[in-house]
């Protein structure tokens, strides 16, 4: 039963051609294990080295995303950067192009921000956003605040085709956001 | 100033600031746990080398990958050198990246459009040459 159970699980993740998933509490510690196994993998497969660092770049920056704005998240008092945030994320390959998903529950009334923000990325051709980007970058010298646009920026940058996000209102409070993009 | 040297983690890049020959390196990966706790020292080290010597200082980036958070230090510490060049100060960046990495190659013409006082080469070339 027990087998039969979780060959189940395996094979699910297997026919959506899962590399490395994870759910559960996410932490730097994580990202590093995780990101590791995924370039061995893919270097193992013969995947161009291109290919291989910008699957690497997006998955770095959506899972520090969830490390960063779960709203389920514990930190350390004393030192913020060191965190355990509850989410997901999943890596894998379909019809031969890579994918990175990452899903987190966030504050409800950040979500209409966070879906015209996304939707106006979404909307650049590689120029615009190229040219985006280096301003964005240049603002934020002066303000911390904006770090996390510039970490979606660069996923939408590196992403092959628009990437595709959604939301779920999962209590009063809080909703669940997902982000998937391909490479 | 003294000489700064921190040895290559697996997040974290090999940085020698050798301050005396005004010679700076930075090369390898750059996505830090916290990249402002690990680049605050090393910025504001540089920023006092910057304002008080008078060497000529050459400075070589050969990053295989940095994260959005180590990018925003990289423009600082560019800002920074692009500044001291603007004094009068002889300042030369090399970019060095591997000759088909196509993301840092973009970066290196990126950046480039922020100098007109330092000098900033774009160098194709296996970074593993330069530490």
């Amino acid at each position: 039963m027990l087998a039969t159970e979780y060959y189940a699980v395996k094979q699910d993740l297997d026919r959506k051609g899962v590399i490395v998933s994870f759910g559960g509490y996410l932490s730097e510690d994580v990202l590093v294990a995780l990101g590791e196994a995924l370039r061995k993998r893919m270097a193992l497969d013969d995947t161009d080295a291109n290919v291989i660092q910008r699957v690497f770049s997006v998955f770095v920056e959506q899972t520090q995303n969830v490390i960063r704005y779960s709203a389920d998240r514990f930190a350390d008092t004393a030192d913020q950067a060191i965190a355990f945030s509850s989410g997901m994320v999943t890596v894998g390959r379909e019809d031969g192009r890579f994918f990175v998903v990452c899903g987190n529950a966030m504050d409800r009334r950040a979500v209409d921000h966070l879906r015209s923000h996304l939707t106006q990325l979404i909307g650049m051709d590689r120029e615009t956003i190229r040219r985006y980007y280096r301003e964005r970058l240049m603002e934020s010298l002066d303000d911390d605040s904006s770090r996390a646009n510039i970490g979606l920026i660069e996923i939408v940058r590196r992403a092959s085709a628009p990437v595709e996000f959604d939301f779920l209102e999962i209590d009063d409070q809080r909703s669940f956001f997902c982000l998937k993009a391909f490479i | 100033m003294e000489r700064i040297t921190r040895q290559a983690t697996k997040r974290t890049p090999f940085v020698d600031l050798n301050f005396p020959d005004g010679r700076l390196v930075i090369s390898g990966e750059a996505y830090p746990e916290d990249a402002a706790a690990f680049f605050g020292p090393l910025v504001q080290a540089m920023r006092e080398f910057l304002a008080s010597g008078t060497t000529d200082v050459t400075v070589d980036i050969a990053l295989l990958y940095f994260n959005s958070s180590a990018t925003k230090a990289l423009m600082v510490i560019f800002r920074l050198l692009e500044q001291t060049a603007a004094r009068g100060r002889l300042v030369t960046v090399n970019w060095i990246h591997r000759p088909h990495d196509e993301a840092m190659a973009e970066f290196g013409e990126d950046f480039a459009q922020d100098f007109s006082y330092a000098k900033f080469v774009l160098v194709r070339r296996d970074a593993a040459d330069v530490a």
